[in-house]
């Protein structure tokens, strides 16, 4: 990886990389976010909380596996599924009955959703700190032009275009993907040719949710898995989903990608004021394409 | 729709306050505390109410005026050493200010759009006071403000809260009876035909920003009479969706209905807390009952009662 | 179906406004706000269960003076002005003899505030801000925890042996991480002042991927870097360094990074080679004080007890004897009782302050280290730094009061 260094400073490249992978995590989140946004038009604010509890379940089935490889791909896999499943229980329940109402009020819906789910953790799994293992061929780092790189954060920066590649073919190239597109757009329509709208925002719902369970399933080893992480994610990912048009997909990545090197190349340009270049830049972009970046669907 | 507030129950009204002027005579330090921490409550989210319930303008960052209100009366105490009643008129002004300066940024945008942009300058104005701790004390908050003797126990306290919150609820009655009042229900009914009508969107909307502001501040100056410090949270967006859950509760398109859900917030969480740690759980049932079942909040459904009882003991006149 | 559920809500709420529970007629009543939902919780359910084992002693042979020590919590969820909402209504309206809590520092100085207008005694558990026993001190108010300045010192102390030079700073971007890394420094530049440094870079608090800026930290080339973390961050750094190697590239100091809560979630995954300090070991010293405290929480609660415990025991204890020193349950009595309180606790003989009623613990600095007796890694090469050596002195205090 030496040639890469002559191209441009290794630490450059070693934030690029790094942002990258941050991105991943953010995109995975958003997504799911503007995809319910977009199609449903429900700002789900208890999506935080949904990341939350994929990195909780993430946690359970690692160690019912044993911990080591067999539990982090079992995790990775069985826990998004868990909260997609969760999910539909819910919007089924709850949310079915009332697409009708005011976006205000489903905004505070899902924040009521917000605080019961948030509690429920705290019921279920108590207030230790917990930690998901990695498999040994993803833990330490990789020296990448003489600065280490964790290896486990490169196959995220491999995860994040996989995923956005499957929901393009999701979105483009089958029928239910067609349909939520449709629907976004026109739900009456949708509905008067016959289609069961119903369905069709139970499905998209369940899709956003699951990846939002998957994010929080991607990010169990390297962070503190812990109650409250909800609420530091939420605000995040409902900025880059303004920022990248709302429902806009390729505009979460877009918004991922701004937020997430931004702050890694920010943070070596002013290390003591890191915190500020992510909004920033989300206030730079709302001035001028209040819309966002991308078209939405609203 | 504005519903005509209490029509034949207005005589509530001043029998209420009555009684709330005589409660510290019979009621302990601590339910009279609780009262004032209601007003104090109350008001911002029936600031809040004139431009969302009224206005149809999605503010969702009210918190930032009633956060910079606090931190302008305490500053202006504690670092300044000027007299209290200066710093009680320089946190609404402070909050006012404000809220001209955010609300000429985003009054071009409309609905959740303003909204988002509202968020990302107030949260700017949250990290300021957070990281500037030389100045603001940052994370730490400020305590101890010196409050005059008149009004520095509970009791003393609670009456300048009743009386200067209903002074402004008396403002805010007036402002929403006016034709200024009815053009902004107007805008939020149908924006497009006020424009057609002559009415300027923009600055009706603009001054409904700057006035809501200001009743936040004097909210946040109450907090510090009550509470005697300010803490970075009041500037938190998290308090801003507490306040617009206070007035969808009550019932954004009644005039007392954000007064009544923050009484229901406070209530709540005084006492479910001494029963359980999980008073977030029952908040958020509560909340998603009421939501689910009294769209109208808890005063509109009131308020639809008493309209149904009075069309049937009338003789069934609609 | 509307009507039945509003009935039925109006009653529940009316429930709550009636009833509220009430402490038995002749109790020692204590009120603890603390915050038990969130990141924080790890810490305080420890404090808890400290204290709860120290009064359940005390009453088991009949309580302090007759009377048995009773407790209610509150939880604040970390928001201090419901924090403050709560501790007025534990004083006025529970009518508690003492309060106690808390790991938020603007609580903790908001409702020491408020226990000085009241006259009540309140015992700081966990909150770090050094403006508690310092400029905002008081008679009411006691310390038993560190605060960030000693915290600072005591690294300082140890540091300042260390061969390093050129140091970079870093941490949480708010009061906590900044006081730690200011008190630190400070010092250390007056103990040796070859000291330079290099950098400083600050992120935001709930941060949770590091790489970016170790990987930035390491570009500088320093010889050691003095992380300010707290609370979540200290795990998630960990994970971080772990992951990145940094440990064995440039050591580095984090206050906390050798204790049981940092530690134990990692299990074996935790990083080697990182300094730190606590006040609290189990393990260490292996004191017969020590293993029986250890032995008897791990009976009662089946896990070892981290740095929390340590403080809420000692809080019911020094309740204990300051009541039985006063002799009357009076809270002008206890106050006077409590100058210069000395209690034996698991780590030794410690003495309440009179001057600024701070709790003279020992702070113990060690490095991370794996060991085969352990499912997660301990401290070792501990050297014990004694209070007097790393507290403010009193005419320090002083000055700040003024």
């Amino acid at each position: 990886m030496e040639f890469l260094s002559s191209i441009c400073p290794p630490e450059i490249l070693c934030q690029i990389l790094v942002g990258l992978s941050r991105a991943t995590i953010l995109f995975i989140v958003a997504s799911g976010l503007t995809l319910i946004l977009g199609v449903l038009r429900v700002p789900n604010i208890a999506h935080g909380s949904l990341y939350m509890i994929g990195a909780f379940i993430a946690f359970g089935v690692s160690k019912w596996f044993g911990g080591g490889t067999t539990g982090f791909w079992m995790a990775v896999v069985l826990a998004p599924f868990a909260v997609a499943l969760i999910s539909l229980v819910v919007e089924r329940g709850i949310f079915a009955r009332l697409y009708e109402r005011e976006h205000l009020m489903l905004l505070l819906l899902t924040f009521s959703l917000a605080l019961i789910l948030g509690d429920l953790v705290k019921m279920v799994w108590g207030g230790e700190y917990r930690t998901v293992q990695l498999p040994g061929y993803f833990k330490g780092p990789i020296p990448v032009a003489s600065l280490p790189i964790p290896i486990y954060n490169l196959f995220l920066v491999v995860v994040g275009p996989a995923v956005a590649l499957g929901l393009w073919l999701l979105a483009n190239k089958t029928k239910i993907g067609k349909i939520s597109r449709a629907a976004a757009v026109d739900r009456e329509m949708v509905g008067a040719v016959g289609i069961n709208v119903s369905w069709v925002f139970a499905t998209v719902f369940a899709i956003g949710c699951f990846l939002a369970g998957m994010g929080g399933a991607l990010v169990s080893p390297i962070v503190n898995i812990t109650l409250g992480m909800d609420h530091t994610l939420i605000m995040e990912a409902f900025l880059i989903v303004i920022i990248g048009g709302l429902g806009n997909v390729w505009g979460a990545l877009l918004g991922a990608l701004i937020f997430g090197l931004t702050q890694s190349l920010g943070i070596l340009i002013w290390p003591q004021f890191g915190i500020v270049f992510p909004y920033a830049a989300v206030v730079t972009v709302l001035i001028f394409r209040p819309t966002g970046l991308l078209k939405s669907t609203w | 729709m504005i519903k005509n507030i209490h029509g034949k129950e207005s005589w509530l009204v001043p029998i209420l306050f009555v009684l709330l002027l005589i409660f510290p005579l019979v009621l302990t330090r601590f339910y009279i505390y609780l009262l004032a921490l209601i007003f104090v409550s109350g008001l911002p989210a029936m600031s809040l109410n004139l431009v969302l319930g009224y206005g149809g303008i999605y503010q969702f960052h009210h918190a930032a005026f009633y956060g910079v209100g606090a931190y302008g009366a305490a500053l202006t105490i504690t670092k300044l050493g000027c007299s209290p009643w200066i710093g009680f008129l320089v946190g609404p002004l402070l909050a006012a200010l404000l809220s001209l300066i955010m609300g000429a940024i985003c009054v071009r945008l409309s609905k959740l759009y303003f909204g988002m942009l509202q968020i990302s300058l107030g949260s700017l104005v949250w990290a300021i006071v957070y990281r500037w701790y030389s100045f603001t004390g940052g994370d730490d908050g400020i305590h101890g403000v010196l409050m005059p003797d008149l009004i520095a126990s509970t009791t003393g306290s609670y009456y300048f809260t009743l009386l200067v919150t209903t002074a402004c609820l008396v403002a805010m009655y007036v402002i929403v009876k006016s034709p200024f009042g009815s053009a902004l229900q107007g805008i939020r009914d149908n924006p497009v035909r006020s424009e057609a009508v002559g009415v300027n969107v923009k600055l009706h909307q603009l001054v409904a920003l700057v006035v809501a502001g200001f009743f936040a501040g004097v909210a946040g100056v109450l907090f510090v009479v009550v509470d005697n410090s300010v803490f970075p949270d009041m500037l938190f967006w998290t308090l801003s969706l507490e306040i617009l859950i206070m007035c969808l509760l009550g019932g954004c398109l009644t005039f007392l209905g954000p007064m009544l859900g923050a009484a229901m917030m406070v209530a709540l969480r005084t006492f479910a807390s001494t029963f359980t740690e999980y008073w977030t759980l029952i908040q958020g049932i509560i909340l998603m009952l009421v939501i689910i079942f009294l769209p109208e909040g808890v005063l509109g459904y009131v308020n639809a009662k008493f309209k149904q009882l009075g069309d049937a003991t009338s003789g069934g006149k609609t | 179906m509307k009507n039945e559920m509003i009935i039925g809500m109006s009653a529940v709420l009316l429930g709550f406004l009636a009833a509220s529970f009430s402490f038995g007629a002749d109790t020692i009543k204590v009120g603890i706000i603390d915050t038990y939902t969130g990141p924080a919780t790890a810490y305080t359910f420890d404090v808890l269960d400290g204290f709860k084992m120290a009064i359940n002693k005390v009453n088991a042979t009949g309580g302090v003076l007759g009377e048995k020590i009773e407790f209610v919590t509150r939880d604040e969820k970390f928001k201090p002005d419901i924090g403050l909402a709560m501790a007025k209504e534990l004083v006025l309206k529970e009518n508690v003899d003492l309060l106690m809590g808390t790991i938020n520092s603007a609580t903790a100085l908001a409702v020491s505030d408020f226990a000085k207008k009241e006259k009540i005694p309140f015992f700081v558990t966990f909150s770090k801000s050094d403006k508690i026993t310092g400029e905002q001190g008081h008679g009411y108010v006691f310390q038993i925890t560190e605060n960030t300045l000693m915290a600072g010192r005591a690294a300082a102390f140890a540091l300042a042996k260390k061969p390093f030079v050129k140091y970079w700073i870093a941490g949480d971007d708010y009061e906590y991480g900044h006081a730690i890394a200011d008190g630190l420094w400070t010092q250390l530049k007056k103990l040796k002042p070859a000291v330079q440094l290099l950098g400083q870079s600050w992120w935001k608090v709930g941060e949770t991927d590091f790489t970016p800026y170790i990987t930035a930290i390491l570009a500088a080339k320093p010889d050691f870097i003095i992380v300010a973390t707290g609370g979540s961050g200290m795990v998630n750094f960990q994970k971080a360094a772990k992951a990145t190697g940094l440990a064995q590239k440039v050591p580095f100091y984090q206050h906390t990074a050798i204790e049981l809560s940092t530690l134990e979630p990692q299990g074996l995954d935790a990083p080697e080679g990182v300094y730190g300090t606590a006040n609290y070991l189990f393990y260490y010293p292996d004191t017969p004080e020590n293993k029986a405290f250890v032995q008897e929480f791990r009976k009662t609660f089946n896990r070892y007890p981290k740095i929390g415990a340590l403080y809420g025991y000692v809080t019911g204890m020094l309740i204990e004897k300051g009541f039985a020193k006063a002799g009357k349950v009076d809270k002008e009595k206890f106050i006077n009782a409590m100058q210069g309180m000395v209690i034996d606790s698991p780590v030794g003989k410690l003495e309440l302050r009179a001057c600024d009623h701070q709790l003279m613990l020992p702070m113990f600095f060690g490095v991370t280290k794996k060991v085969p007796s352990h499912p997660f890694l301990i401290a070792s090469d501990i050297v014990t730094i004694q209070a007097k050596d790393y507290m403010p002195l009193c005419e320090e205090i002083k000055a700040l009061r003024k």
